[in-house]
C-alpha cells in the first residue's frame, strides 16, 4: 500500500510544500474556473459619517426598531449613519441634541435635520395642521428660499442651544431661537418660536462677504472675508464681546484687541471665545469663571477680547477649541495645550489649570513606529474634547455624558484615547452630548 | 569572531555546550525538526572527537587461599558498538523561546541545555518581535496561504501604494488602542495615565496579540510586503492579516511568505544559516548570544511594562 507521501512523490508533489494537510491533492484546473469578481471602489465626493452619543434626543438620526426605543438611550460606540449613505452629505452641524446635515443637490432640498426642534431650530415640521414636531427621529428636509437654486452651495454649519447657523455661497441663514436676538434679527416679545415659519437671511454684513460661522449656547458670531468678526445674542457673561453685558439683535462689528486683526477662525461652544488670527495670535472674551483668562482684577467677565498673552511662549498656533470650562490650542508642531477645568487630557489628577499645559505627544500615536504623527485639528463639546491627527485618527477625552466619547463604555477618559471609526476623519462636530464625525473610507 | 575550539576533547565542549543559540529557521520546516537536526548535528560532530575510552574490566582471578591477580580487560559493556555512540541527540535538550510556524522563516531563539530556562524568561518577558510577510493580491485562499485551495478570486489593479498605507496606519493606532486596553490597568487611574505617557506598553495577557508598527515596505502590485512589530502573534494570526487587508482594500489577498526578521536584539545578522549549523558555529553563537543578554539585563529580567 502506497503512503500518503509515496503518491504525492510520485505526482511530483513535495509534500513540504503544503501547510495543511489534505485528505486529496488541490486540482489546480479548479482556479481557472473561478469568476474575477470586480468590487467597486467609493465615489470621491463620498463621505462616510459616524454618530454617536445620546439618542433619545433624535440627534444622531438612526432609526431603530419600535422595541428598542425605550432601552436605547444613548449609542456607545460610532454608528455609521445610514441617511449619508443614501445622500451625498457634505457638510454637517450640531447643537444642542440636533444635527443638521447638507447635502449636495441641484434641488432646494440642500438641508436636513434631525433633534430637537423645539425652537424651529430645525425649520418648521408639522404631521397635522398647527401641531407642529418638537422631536424629529430621521431626518427631515429644510427648504431654504435660495436666489440659484441651482448654484447654491452649503459650506457650513453650527448650532446652538436652540438656534442654528447655515453658511451658504448666498449667505447665512438663521432659524431658531431669537429671544436674545442670536438669529440677527429683532426680538420680538413673546414670540412663538415653536410655531415660527421664518428664516432669517442675511447675506453680507456692512457689504462684507460672510467666511466663517460660530454658534455658542445663545450668541452667534460671523467672520468676514477681510477677517473682522461679527456678534449678536446673549451679552451676560460678555461672550458677544461688544463692550456690554447687554443682549444685541443685530451683527456688531465686534472691537476689542481684534478691531485690526486679520481673524481666520473662532472657536466657541458655551459662553467663553477664542479666536486665531492669521499670524497665530489667539484672542479671547466672555465668561472666564473657569480660569480661561486670568484677569488682574479677578473679574469672571470679559467684554472686550483680549489677547492672551500665556500663548506666546506656545509658538505659532495653528488651531483653537473652547469648550464649557476649558479651552485647548494646537501649535504648528502639531503639540497640543489645554488650560481651564475639567478633564482636561492631561490625566485624573489635574483638574485644572489657568496656563496651558501640554498633553503629551505619546497619547496622539507618537511613536517609535510612527514619530511623524502631528495633530491637525481639534474640537470641543461642552464636557468633552477631540483631536484629528494627520493620520486619521480620532482622539476622544473628558466627561462621557450620555456616552458621547463612543469609546465602548460610561467611564470618563482622563486621557486622549482613539475612538474605533472604519474610515480616515476628517471632520469631528461635537454637539453637547452627541458627535459626529465625517470620515474618507480606506479606498 | 568568538572562540574558536581548541581542545580535541569532547567531553569539554559538551560541558560548554550551555545557553542561547540564534538560528535561522527556514521556512517548511517544523521548529521541531531543526530542534532536532541541532542535536544531531551537535552530537555527530562530538562523536567523532576524542571521546571517553571504555572503562576497564577489572576481574579478580585465582585461588582465594593462594596467589590472587588483578587483571583488566576491556569493558565490552562499555563500548561504542555495544551501548552505542557516545552522545545521543536524546541528551541534547533543546527547546525554543517562542515558537515559529512551519511556513515562517527567520531568526529563531533556541535554548540548549541549561540554556532552555533562559529560553523561558525570554518567552515570558514578552520581547518583540518584527516579521516580514509577503502578500499577493487578487486571489482568497481557504487557508489564507499561498497554497491553500483558492475559493475567490478578484481584480486589484485599482489599490495603489496610499490606498494601504492608509489602512496600515489606521490598523496600527487600532492596535495601539487595544494595548492599553490590555496592560490590565483601570484606565481611569492616574496609574493608567503614567503608563500611557510612556509610549508603547506590554501586555498583561500572553495570549492576545498586540501589533505596535504596521507599515507597508515594498509595494508592486500585486505583491506587496508588510513589516509588522508585534507581541503574542501566531502564525495564522499574520496570514489573517493579509487576508483582512485584501477585504478591507475591496479586493482579495493571500500571503505568499512570512520571515521573522527581529526577536529583540537577536537580528538576521546574528542568526546562523542552515549551511552554518556546525559545532564550531555553534559554539561560537552561544557565546556571541551570551554577550547579547549580559548587555541587556531586561531580556530575561523585566523591571518595567515598557515596550523595549
Amino acid at each position: 500500500m502506497l503512503s500518503k507521501r509515496i503518491v504525492f512523490r510520485l505526482l511530483k508533489y513535495n509534500i513540504r510544500e503544503f501547510s495543511v494537510k489534505r485528505k486529496f491533492p488541490i486540482n489546480p484546473e479548479s482556479e481557472k474556473q473561478l469568476p474575477v469578481f470586480d468590487y467597486t471602489i467609493s465615489r470621491t465626493t463620498y463621505n462616510r459619517i459616524y454618530v454617536w452619543g445620546c439618542a433619545s434626543t433624535g440627534a444622531l438620526g438612526i432609526l431603530y426598531k419600535h422595541n428598542e426605543i425605550e432601552y436605547k438611550t444613548s449609542q456607545r460606540r460610532p454608528k455609521r449613519s445610514t441617511f449619508a449613505e443614501q445622500h451625498d452629505v457634505t457638510t454637517v452641524g450640531c447643537g444642542y441634541g440636533f444635527t443638521l446635515f447638507g447635502v449636495n443637490s441641484s434641488t432646494n432640498v440642500k438641508l436636513f435635520g434631525t433633534g430637537l426642534n423645539t425652537d424651529s431650530q430645525l425649520g418648521y415640521h408639522e404631521v397635522r395642521n398647527g401641531k407642529p414636531l418638537e422631536v424629529l427621529f430621521l431626518p427631515q428636509p429644510i427648504i431654504l428660499q435660495y436666489k440659484n437654486v441651482e448654484k447654491a452651495k452649503i459650506i457650513k454649519i453650527r448650532g446652538g442651544r436652540a438656534h442654528s447657523l447655515v453658511l451658504t455661497n448666498e449667505g447665512v441663514y438663521l432659524l431658531g431661537n431669537n429671544i436674545y436676538g442670536q438669529c440677527g434679527r429683532q426680538i420680538i416679545p413673546d414670540e412663538s418660536y415653536q410655531m415660527s415659519r421664518y428664516i432669517h437671511h442675511i447675506e453680507k454684513v456692512d457689504g462684507k462677504e460672510i467666511k466663517d460661522i460660530a454658534c455658542g449656547q445663545d450668541h452667534s458670531i460671523l467672520v468676514t472675508q477681510d477677517g473682522s468678526v461679527y456678534s449678536c445674542g446673549w451679552g451676560a457673561d460678555g461672550q458677544t464681546g461688544l463692550g456690554h453685558y447687554n443682549s444685541e439683535s443685530e451683527f456688531t462689528k465686534v472691537q476689542g484687541d481684534i478691531a485690526s486683526e486679520n481673524i481666520v477662525k473662532v472657536a466657541t461652544t458655551a459662553d467663553f471665545v477664542l479666536a486665531l488670527n492669521d499670524k497665530g495670535d489667539v484672542f479671547g472674551w466672555g465668561n472666564t469663571e473657569y480660569a480661561q483668562i486670568s484677569t488682574k482684577d479677578g473679574s469672571q467677565q470679559i467684554c472686550n477680547p483680549i489677547y492672551l498673552e500665556m500663548c506666546k511662549n506656545v509658538g505659532k498656533i495653528r488651531d483653537i477649541a473652547a469648550g464649557g470650562s476649558f479651552c485647548m490650542i494646537v501649535n504648528d508642531k502639531g503639540e497640543v495645550f489645554v488650560w481651564g477645568y475639567g478633564l482636561l487630557g492631561v490625566g485624573p489628577s489635574v483638574q485644572s489649570t489657568p496656563v496651558p499645559v501640554q498633553i503629551p505627544s505619546t497619547l496622539f500615536g507618537v511613536n517609535d513606529f510612527q514619530p511623524d504623527t502631528v495633530v491637525k485639528s481639534v474640537h470641543c463639546g461642552m464636557n468633552h474634547l477631540c483631536a484629528i491627527t494627520n493620520y486619521g485618527d480620532l482622539y476622544m477625552w473628558g466627561r462621557n455624558k450620555h456616552n458621547c466619547l463612543g469609546l465602548g463604555d460610561d467611564k470618563d477618559q482622563t486621557f486622549p484615547l482613539r475612538v474605533s471609526v472604519g474610515g480616515l476623519v476628517t471632520d469631528v462636530v461635537c454637539g453637547v452630548d452627541h458627535n459626529v464625525v465625517m470620515c474618507k473610507p480606506y479606498i | 569572531m568568538g572562540m574558536k575550539v581548541l581542545t580535541d576533547s569532547a567531553e569539554t565542549v559538551w560541558k560548554s555546550l550551555n545557553g542561547l543559540l540564534c538560528v535561522y529557521k527556514p521556512a517548511d520546516v517544523s521548529c521541531n525538526n531543526v530542534c532536532k537536526t541541532i542535536a544531531y548535528k551537535i552530537t555527530s560532530e562530538l562523536n567523532h572527537m576524542n571521546c571517553r575510552q571504555p572503562i576497564d574490566y577489572v576481574s579478580i582471578e585465582g585461588d582465594p587461599s593462594k596467589h590472587l591477580t588483578v587483571i583488566r580487560r576491556p569493558n565490552l559493556a562499555d563500548h561504542p558498538l555495544v551501548v552505542g555512540e557516545r552522545y545521543h541527540p536524546d541528551d541534547v535538550r533543546c527547546t525554543w523561546s517562542s515558537f515559529l510556524g512551519f511556513n515562517t522563516s527567520g531568526v529563531l531563539l533556541l535554548g540548549l541545555q541549561n540554556g532552555t530556562k533562559t529560553a523561558f524568561y525570554i518567552r515570558m518577558s514578552k520581547l518583540m518581535r518584527a516579521y516580514r510577510i509577503k502578500g499577493k493580491l487578487g486571489r482568497a485562499t481557504d487557508n489564507f496561504y499561498k497554497d491553500g485551495k483558492v475559493v475567490e478570486k478578484t481584480t486589484y489593479k485599482f489599490i495603489k501604494r496610499h490606498h494601504l498605507d492608509g489602512l496600515l496606519a489606521s490598523m496600527q493606532s487600532a492596535h495601539q488602542k487595544k494595548m492599553f486596553e490590555l496592560c490590565g490597568v483601570e484606565l481611569q487611574s492616574q496609574t493608567a495615565y503614567d503608563l500611557a505617557i510612556q509610549g508603547p506598553i506590554r501586555p498583561a495577557d500572553s495570549k492576545i496579540p498586540v501589533i505596535y508598527g504596521i507599515k507597508c515596505v515594498h509595494f508592486d502590485s500585486p505583491d506587496f510586503i508588510i513589516e509588522v512589530h508585534c507581541i503574542n502573534e501566531y502564525e495564522t494570526y499574520l496570514k489573517t492579516l493579509i487576508h483582512e487587508i485584501g477585504i478591507k482594500l475591496r479586493s482579495t489577498a493571500n500571503c505568499t511568505g512570512i520571515q521573522c526578521i527581529r526577536h529583540s536584539y537577536f537580528d538576521l545578522d546574528k542568526a546562523l544559516l542552515r549551511k552554518h549549523w556546525t559545532l564550531q558555529s555553534i559554539v561560537t553563537n552561544l557565546e556571541q548570544c551570551s554577550n547579547v543578554i549580559n548587555e541587556h539585563q531586561n531580556l530575561i529580567r523585566q523591571d518595567s511594562v515598557t515596550l523595549q
